[in-house]
């Protein structure tokens, strides 16, 4: 009776294979990186240069601003309607069109939905470049272009939406199981009729939160696409700044804030109801 | 329960292809590019209308074997035919004409999951959908009756507009077979169909396999690992080890001394599901 499970136990001692060792590699990393921080922070060798002192000495300055943001001064409301309500259509309407070019794109970019290599490198290769260029270039290559306004602030925005929806899109189809592709290819299905009737909706959440995130990004960008004359409330920024006026610049900060809340908030409903 | 001989208004609205159609594998050896050999010189020929057990451990080649027959895996030499179809030589648009007849059933069910349960089932009519129709989402009248009367056919009609990720596993495999019949095959093939599924549910899910088989008159391939189910309800087996056929005779006189030739081992409790 006691005898069998004392000699199963000893019969049944696996081998276990040996653990691979990992703190070398762990130990590695983190010398690479302390070394790395330590290169870029000394000027002698071209890094930045981080001048602490520079930051205790100009404190009062930076104190007296704080100071007046923190009493924001509302009687600046009425005039930032207008230049919010602009703000708010250029975000709209390039949230808008970034995100009927993204559907193709996300899906040629991915590797489930095209798996034509070529192809799917070029159109990679595109976006890179797009995503490449700051936004504030193409703003002020495009106020040249096409002139003051909002225009040129949509076509930014367009463009950068494009980058960062694309990207996460695509990278989402590729990190998603795609079983169900298999059973399309195996009905005698085209690539084109499998992404249509069975990809796009598996993509779905993933694309509704990426074009809601860009949409959020619009309305902080396009506070800074004003600076350089690309419409929308951005211009009223960069004139409270040309006259100090930061109590003034803190109203609109926080309207900027209440607006992006807002989107966020609509934003989580939507994602719980595609859930 | 949706036992498929007992829905007499199934039989004979739907005519498959052309009649049911033999199937031939002519010496096939397929070498994966990692130096695999997964199927051995495999030469056997499927009758029009059978059904038929392809049995095996693990690792045995047995979905190789089936994805060879509808061309997801090309042989490296022999060749492959499946009623007129030279599949083995086709690619392109003949490989697809050709995969829309050979309907396929997956041990995962392989359904787009938010996608609903109509949007999965019409998967099975790309073949007979040019590219443009799908891509509008214009399916024509007789697709969706199409669809209608296979998804009525497997008792899932009234679960047409839910998505198919809120269905159970019993229910995703009778959408992944309606999908299938949509494709009005003239051969059914199934990769493990009840590997994932409870054992009141494969015994379901077999009788409907076996209903298809007798009322439409498909030709039938399906791989099992549980020799129980190969003996209750397919009427010839054939035994795969390591990528060679070892045993083809009738299913359900097939001795465990039999079993125990395919399997190079002992009968043992897993091999068989019970009730
Ligand atoms: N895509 C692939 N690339 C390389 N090797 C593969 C590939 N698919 C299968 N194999 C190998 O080919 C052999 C046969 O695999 P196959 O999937 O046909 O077996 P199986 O009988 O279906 O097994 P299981 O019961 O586990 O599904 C295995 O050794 C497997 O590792
Ligand atoms: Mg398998």
């Amino acid at each position: 009776m006691t005898q069998a499970p004392a000699s199963s136990v000893a019969k049944a001692a696996p081998q276990v294979p040996p653990k691979p060792r990992t703190w070398p590699r762990t130990l590695g990393i983190v010398a690479v990186l302390a070394v790395l921080t330590a290169l870029t922070a000394t000027p002698a060798l071209g890094g930045v240069e981080i001048d602490l002192g520079a930051i205790a000495k100009n404190w009062t300055n930076g104190a007296d601003r704080i100071g007046k943001m923190l009493t924001p001064d509302l009687s600046v409301l009425p005039r930032t309607w207008q230049p919010l309500l602009e703000t708010l259509q250029m975000a709209v309407v390039g949230a808008a069109i970034s995100a009927a070019l993204a559907i193709p794109l996300s899906l040629w970019a991915a590797r489930p939905t095209n798996p034509n290599a070529p192809f799917r490198a070029a159109v990679r290769f595109v976006l890179n470049v797009i995503r490449a260029v700051p936004d504030l270039v193409y703003a002020t290559i495009l106020v040249a272009m096409v002139g003051v306004g909002a225009l040129p602030g949509v076509i930014t925005l367009v463009l950068f939406d494009i980058g960062i929806v694309v990207k996460l899109v695509s990278e989402a189809i590729d990190s998603a199981d795609a079983a169900y592709m298999e059973a399309g290819r195996a009905a005698g299905g085209t690539q084109s009729q499998i992404n249509r009737l069975t990809a796009l909706p598996q993509t779905w959440p993933a694309y509704v939160s990426q074009v809601m995130y860009s949409l959020e990004l619009n309305v902080r960008i396009s506070a800074i696409l004003g600076l350089v004359g690309a419409g929308g409330i951005g211009r009223l920024i960069d004139e409270m700044r040309g006259f100090y006026r930061y109590d003034a610049l803190s109203t609109i900060v926080l309207e900027i804030l209440i607006v992006v809340v807002l989107i966020e908030l609509a934003s989580n409903v939507l994602r719980k109801r595609l859930r | 329960m949706n036992d498929l001989t007992t829905r007499p208004e199934a039989e004979g609205d739907m005519p498959s292809a052309s009649g049911p159609w033999p199937v031939e594998l002519d010496d096939v050896t397929v070498r994966y590019p990692n130096g695999v050999v997964a199927l051995k010189n495999v030469s056997l020929t499927v009758g029009a209308g059978e059904m038929v057990a392809v049995v095996g451990l693990s690792g045995s080649g047995k979905s190789t074997m089936i994805r060879t027959i509808n061309g997801l895996v090309a042989p490296t030499s022999g060749s492959v035919r499946v009623g007129p179809h030279a599949v083995s030589e086709l690619r392109g648009r003949a490989l697809r004409h050709a995969r829309g007849d050979i309907g396929m059933i997956f041990q995962g069910f392989n359904l787009a999951d938010r996608a609903s349960v109509f949007h999965n089932a019409l998967v099975g009519r790309f073949s007979h959908m040019p590219t443009w129709r799908t891509t509008l989402g214009l399916a024509t009248e007789a697709d969706r009756a199409m669809v209608m009367r296979s998804l009525d056919s497997v008792g899932m009609l009234e679960k047409v507009w839910h998505r198919a990720g809120a269905l159970s596993g019993g229910q995703k495999q009778r959408v992944a077979i309606a999908r299938a019949l949509s494709q009005e095959p003239a051969v059914m093939l199934a990769d493990e169909p009840v590997a994932s599924l409870d054992p009141p549910t494969a015994h379901s899910v077999m009788a409907d396999l076996a209903a298809i088989n007798a009322s439409r008159g498909l030709t039938v391939l399906v791989n099992l690992h549980l020799m129980d189910l190969a003996r209750q309800y397919t009427t010839r087996m054939i035994g795969l080890r390591a990528g060679e056929v070892v045993y083809d005779g009738p299913a359900a006189s097939a001795t465990d001394a039999d079993f125990e030739a395919i399997y190079g081992r002992p009968v043992q409790a897993r091999d068989r599901l019970g009730e």
